[in-house]
């Protein structure tokens, strides 16, 4: 039933009244006849209004001069009657025309380069390697040979393990995978040293294999072998073993940090200016006026994309530029504020340096103070494990 | 002439054929208070804003309302929409 009503809208349909005093029977024989008759209303005793299909209109026309009724054309609906009424405006056609070839020929490029999994890697760097390749925003999409750059790019940078090419629409999607460096391990049945890592004073010494070079209180510096990987035997002479221990030294982490008493601080005010420009693949319209109203500001700047769809990028950008104005402020603080706030920055930077806060067992603070500022040297003394693995080379 | 009514009745029966389509009853569905489907008829007697008169096999269903519009006729089955107030049936009495 539907169907056929959806048909008729695709095929024309026109809306007509019906007036006499045999509009049943005019209906009856419609029906009879096999003419699709739908939202008929009953506006008065004598008028009737339907929706007939455009095809039966003339035989819905004969039929209601056999019935003596009075037949109007109230209105045209459908397909062939809006195409009727777009046949004259023909630049409108050209229009739509040109936007959709426009459309399609763009579709062709790759608009957006979509970097996704890269932690150490910058994005710039990883696109300006694409670049080479020849994958950048502007190519043209067949003549992107996608495992050409993936098999490239292994080849060239050995910090990616994998490397994925996705081009979907306009957007090429890139997904990275990066290396991680090899720990070099010392396999069990080679020879080794364990060597220091970092400065500091030995607290514990416990080898298991090998022979123990220094002992608690020693100060050592970075490289120092601590256990050697050799036995000496009285009768057996010196046997080269693969040491094996645990050496742990108190190691002293510093950090300075300097206050002046008077500072200046620039400091936002609630002034807010935006901008914005649009840019065409590397041409930029800019809708201001370049100088800013502020002396001193700073600008962030958003770029945003058009798109269509999803994935369908254009080459056009918005951007929108935002300046905050600044504002220069003298702060002064006492002495005891100042050493405060360098205690405090100098912790918070060694604690981001130590991994294990449990392991600190001594913190040392000095203070240097002059009339201008007041410098804060914060030293923790740590507990930790320095023996590494090192092969003995002969 | 019975027997043999009686014998094509067991027939469909049998074969599960539905009612509308072996019988010529009229099938009526009343959606709600306003939609009322009607399968089966003969023709429309008479059609005014607040009454709907369909002549069928068995015999006539009057339909009372307000605002009643006639959607999707067919040679087969109508539907009528609008305030339905009441339905009635007049029995055509066999000889």
């Amino acid at each position: 039933m539907y169907i056929q009503i959806l048909k008729n809208y695709i095929s024309g349909y026109v809306r007509i009244t019906v007036e006499g005093f045999f509009i049943e029977r005019f209906i009856n024989l419609c029906l009879k006849k096999g003419i699709l008759l739908w939202n008929s209303k009953r506006k008065k005793a004598t008028l009737l209004e339907v929706n007939i299909p455009v095809k039966d209109f003339r035989e819905v026309a004969n039929l209601a001069k056999q019935t003596q009724n009075k037949i109007k054309i109230k209105s045209k609906k459908g397909v062939p009657f809006v195409a009727h009424r777009y046949k004259k405006r023909k630049i409108f056609f050209l229009f739509l025309c040109f936007i959709i070839i426009g459309i399609l020929f763009l579709s062709n490029f790759v608009w957006n380069i979509e970097i996704v999994g890269n932690q150490n890697i910058s994005k710039e760097e990883l696109t300006q390697s694409l670049k080479e390749q020849g994958l950048n925003i502007g190519s043209f999409k067949n003549k992107i040979d996608t495992k050409q750059i993936i098999s490239n790019m292994r080849l060239n940078r050995n910090d990616l393990a994998w490397i994925g090419i996705e081009l979907k629409g306009t957007n090429a999607i890139i997904k990275v995978v990066e290396a991680d460096k090899k720990p070099d391990i010392v396999a069990e049945d080679e020879y080794c040293n364990i060597v220091a890592t970092k400065d500091g004073m030995i607290a514990k010494v416990n080898a298991l294999n090998g022979t123990p070079l220094v002992k608690e209180g020693d100060i050592i510096k970075k490289g120092t072998i601590l256990v050697g990987g050799w036995l000496e035997g009285k009768y057996t002479g010196t046997r080269y073993v693969h040491a094996n221990g645990e050496v742990q030294a108190k190691v002293w982490y510093e950090e300075k940090e300097k206050i002046e008493l008077n500072q200046t601080i620039t400091r936002k005010t609630e002034n807010v200016e935006t901008k914005y420009s649009v840019r065409i693949n590397n041409f930029t319209i800019n809708f201001y006026k370049t100088l800013s109203k502020f002396q001193k500001y700073d600008t962030i700047e958003e770029n945003k994309k058009l798109k269509l769809f999803s994935n369908f990028y254009l080459p056009i950008e918005t951007i929108k530029k935002t300046n905050y104005e600044l504002i220069e402020e003298t702060v002064s603080y006492t002495k005891e504020q100042a050493k405060e706030q360098a205690v405090n920055r100098a912790k918070q930077k060694l604690e981001a340096q130590i991994g294990q806060k449990e392991n600190i067992v001594n913190v040392y603070i000095n203070y240097q103070e002059t009339e201008e500022f007041i410098e804060a040297q914060v030293i923790y003394e740590v507990l930790e494990e320095i023996g590494t693995k090192e092969k003995i080379v002969f | 002439m019975r027997k043999s009514k009686k014998k094509q009745n067991r027939f469909e029966e049998l074969l599960e054929i539905p009612k509308e389509i072996s019988s010529q009853n009229p099938k009526i569905t009343i959606m709600g208070f306003e939609e009322l489907f009607v399968e089966n008829y003969k023709s429309i007697l008479e059609y005014q804003d607040f009454y709907v008169r369909l002549s069928t096999h068995i015999g006539i269903i009057n339909v009372n309302g307000f605002e009643l519009k006639l959607n999707e006729m067919t040679n087969d089955d109508i539907l009528i929409t609008g305030k339905i107030e009441g339905i009635d049936f007049e029995k055509i009495v066999d000889e």
